[in-house]
């Protein structure tokens, strides 16, 4: 039998059988309130104690997005097959008026069954409204083709996999069987979100672009718990300045630019710092470089040249993944500039010493 | 270089829309409302939102002998009281630190030398483009000297010594006053700054339901198709203010009314979104050329007859908005007791199209109305009568599709349905989108986006000076009219708090048509 579960805040217990009725009973009972729904968001973990604290994340995100939330946790080591299911809603006063509601259907399936999460999902869907799909932590066994067809879009974290090499295996291979129709959000790339806008506005300046020729050393300072991070920010400069990714010696990387220049990247390890703590891109006569300091909501950027520095202010990512979802969602999108530097990633991660 | 030969490698993709470039921001008519209260928020946003160039200065001009640190507090203290995002410390003054005060008369050629001098000191010191942008926002009588200043300090010219950086003007409305004044205004912008360097602001096509319309028509298979003769029966455009002449406005309005404050700009802005033709593509020349073709179709009501007929002009007089007593119009502050200006007016629009002939544009504007609401209304033909004459009651009414642009802003749908019960009867039901509950996150004000626009080059939202021109055309012969002696067209009374005047619902009855309850 696994750890007693709390269930508290997931709202009324219901049968599976009549979520349907109970939720529209939920409704007919309060008229006051708006029911909205953009999509359909599913958010699923393997480890049932999140269930609780993914219902207190869904009362936040529908403040800004509207949804029908489907939480789903799955208990594995169960040695009895059940489902046990509750209703909730989650509301907010929009605009000090109207008071919006998100209706939330929580699952707990224990026992271990490849169909059963694929059909709880397919069973409590809103029709035509699109399926935002959040997988926490390593995408196991059940993440399976007649699954993934049905998303419109994967969130994970990359940060939280153990084996990142086949865990991006098996998502391209994924990607490839939709032929490109599911969109892949890595919480791991939103984390570098800000880092990225402050680089384009930093290169902005007339000096930077003059000294990019000259760049030696791209420098990255991250919690090694954020490897993945840290390589996908690494892999986006690399893939924009058009560099190619030449040997790998520990936590360095030698690149060559078009002209043949070499280039030297290191990744280091921060572990008081915040999640990615610094990007540096030097060149002799100028440097670019972003850091945060833990805990801080602004990254400081500034650009150096010929002994005299200009610093500025800008907003940082979210340290959480509940913040970063919510960025996510805002943005939409394809998110294909994710796509386009996965090559480049996987160089990163698979260069041999 | 990087991927594609771009200068900023590392740009390209990060946005789907013109990059925004680093530049200097001249603020003329800095100590008024509109700095404190729409430009530096929207600034400030833009840098909350991590879309503000680095490296851009802002420079306040204007008259009264104020500090750098004086007009930096005073903007401050508006930020924390109207910012969409609220006030971060860390952010403002990072952004703060690039604000300077530069005090001089509109007319003192030697402001401007100094103001020269400046700009190319903050130029060397960051090392940039010395891109320029001029930000028109003081009391329209100053604009002539503001322009032809700038031009005598080389202020307006792309400068040969910096390669591509550019020089732009932002112009506020209004854009005249009549078809001659803005005519004369576009020949003194023009012979300061270029047309492509020339943004003229309607703060209304920076609103995102504004924008949303193109997307609605063109983005959606289904409306299209019916966006013509054949299935609009007609459209509304209202924008009605609860509002009176609070705050010394009167002084202004009286001169202006609602014709030329209103419809001139903004409605006819919307009018020509709602009709125009799907453009070849979204650049700035692609949809304003399809835009100012609608303007030009309008049919010119040039007689006193046709203006009598086919537009209402009213004053309200003493009423009672939202609970309270309120004054007629020629009682309000600063407004001449006498005055025949319109505080509301009703027209009847037609566009000599293909697509829109015999179809009316009801266009409606109005001060002390019950409720501040701008929507347009597009109300398909009715179904023909054969199927359900002899239903109780009939079918109800025509499909109605509404897109209100502020506030509650949304989009709704009236169709019938059949009333549940054993007899077969009908009524009509409102499918509606809301974008404050679909969308949690605000919207960027509009400025938000004009600013970034202008900054970028991208003047799509802007309007250019055949459109303005046109526009001014179709509204001085209404004035004309109106102005007409011997042939003196009434006024129409209304009570403050109410829809308007009859004349103005008599004007729809004719053609057997209602104003559409808000």
């Amino acid at each position: 039998m696994s750890a007693v579960i709390s269930t508290e805040g997931l709202g009324m217990p219901v049968e599976v059988g009549a979520i349907d009725g109970q939720l529209k009973k939920l409704w007919e009972a309060d008229e006051a309130s708006t029911n909205a729904s953009l999509m359909n968001f599913l958010v699923y973990t393997e480890d049932p104690s999140r269930l609780q604290r993914n219902s207190e994340t869904i009362q936040e995100l529908t403040r800004e997005h509207a949804c029908r939330a489907v939480l789903i946790a799955m208990d594995r080591e169960a040695s009895e097959a059940k489902v046990e299911a509750w209703i909730t809603a989650h509301c907010h006063l929009a605009h000090g008026k109207k008071s919006i509601c998100s209706e939330q259907i929580s699952f707990l399936l224990h026992g271990k069954s490849l169909g059963r999460l694929r059909n709880t999902v397919f069973a409590h869907l809103n029709s035509d409204l699109p399926l935002v799909f959040w997988w926490q932590g390593e995408l196991s066994d059940l993440f399976e083709e007649r699954l993934y067809r049905l998303l419109n879009r994967l969130i994970f974290d990359s940060s939280t996999w153990s084996d990142p090499k086949t865990g991006f295996c098996r998502l391209i291979e994924a990607r490839e069987d939709t032929k490109g129709q599911m969109v892949t959000q890595d919480l791991s790339w939103t984390r570098s979100y800000f880092y990225r806008l402050a680089v384009a506005r930093l290169f902005d300046d007339p000096m930077a672009q003059k000294s990019f020729p000259d760049i030696e050393t791209v420098r990255v300072k991250a919690q090694s718990e954020h490897r993945t991070g840290a390589l996908l920010m690494a892999a986006w400069v690399i893939r924009r300045s058009g560099w190619k990714v030449q040997s790998r010696q520990g936590n360095h990387w030698k690149l060559q630019s078009k002209e043949g220049k070499e280039i030297t990247l290191e990744l280091i390890w921060d572990e008081e710092g915040a999640p990615i703590a610094e990007l540096l891109i030097a060149a002799p006569d100028c440097s670019v470089r972003i850091s945060r300091e833990a805990g801080n909501r602004h990254l400081c950027q500034s650009i150096c040249a010929n002994d005299h520095c200009v610093d500025f202010s800008g907003p940082a990512d979210s340290d959480q993944p509940e913040g970063l979802v919510a960025s996510q969602l805002s943005r939409g999108g394809k998110n294909s500039l994710f796509l386009q530097v996965l090559p480049q990633f996987m160089e990163l991660l698979e260069s041999g010493n | 270089m990087g991927e594609a030969g771009v200068s900023n490698p590392f740009r390209e993709d990060l946005v789907s829309r013109n990059l925004a470039e680093a530049c200097s921001v001249v603020i003329f008519g800095a100590t008024g409302d509109l700095t404190h209260r729409k430009l530096i928020p929207a600034l400030y946003n833009l840098a909350v939102d991590g879309e503000l160039p680095a490296g851009v200065r802002i420079l306040g001009f204007a008259r009264r002998d104020w500090s750098d640190e004086f007009f930096r507090e005073g903007l401050e203290k508006l930020n924390k009281e109207v910012s969409r995002t609220g006030h971060d410390d860390e952010i403002w003054a990072s952004l703060a630190g690039n604000i300077e005060y530069h005090q001089s008369e509109f007319q003192d050629e030697d402001g401007y030398r100094r103001l020269a001098e400046k700009l190319d000191e903050i130029d060397r010191e960051r090392g940039g483009k010395g891109n320029r942008l001029f930000y028109i926002a003081s009391a329209p009588e100053y604009f002539d000297d503001i322009l032809l200043n700038l031009k005598k300090a080389g202020l307006s010219q792309d400068r040969p010594d910096c390669g591509s950086c550019w020089s732009r003007v932002i112009v506020e409305k209004p854009f005249g006053t009549t078809l001659a004044t803005a005519q004369h205004l576009n020949e003194v912008v023009n012979g300061t700054f270029q047309e492509k360097e020339t943004y003229r602001i309607d703060h209304y096509l920076g609103k995102e339901t504004a924008q949303n319309i193109m997307v609605l028509r063109f983005a959606n298979a289904i409306f299209e198709p019916m966006w013509n003769k054949e299935h609009i029966d007609h459209v509304q455009i209202t924008c009605a203010e609860h509002l009176g002449m609070e705050g010394g406005r009167g002084g202004y309005y009286d001169k202006a009314g609602a014709l030329r404050d209103m419809v001139q700009n903004h409605l006819l802005q919307l009018l020509s979104l709602v009709a125009m033709e799907p453009p070849t593509d979204l650049s700035a020349d692609g949809v304003r050329d399809e835009k100012v073709k609608v303007i030009r179709s309008l049919r010119q009501w040039d007689t006193p007859e046709l203006v009598a007929e086919n537009v209402i002009r009213g004053q309200y007089v003493a009423g009672n908005v939202n609970g309270d007593e309120v004054p007629g119009y020629r009682e309000e502050d600063r407004v001449d007791p006498e005055s025949e200006t319109e505080a509301y007016v009703a027209l009847r629009c037609m566009i000599d199209t293909w697509r829109w002939s015999g179809v009316p544009f009801y266009v409606r504007m109005g001060k002390r109305l019950p409720k501040k609401a701008t929507e347009i209304s597009i109300h398909f033909k009715e179904t023909p009568s054969v199927l359900f004459n002899a239903t109780p009651g009939g079918v109800p009414s025509g499909n109605v599709l509404v897109m209100r642009i502020q506030p509650d802003e949304g989009i709704s749908l009236m169709m019938n349905s059949k009333l549940p019960g054993t007899t077969l009867r009908m009524e009509p039901v409102k499918m509606d989108f809301h974008y404050a509950s679909s969308f949690g996150k605000s919207s960027p004000e509009a400025y938000e986006r004009l600013l970034l626009d202008a900054m970028a080059g991208d003047a799509t939202l802007f309007a250019r000076r055949d459109e303005v021109e046109e526009a001014w055309r179709f509204i001085d012969k209404i004035h004309n009219a109106w102005e007409e002696k011997g042939k003196k067209i009434p006024i129409a009374e209304f009570p403050a708090g109410s829809w308007g005047p009859r004349e103005a619902d008599e004007l729809l009855a004719r053609d057997g048509r209602t104003w559409r309850r808000l």
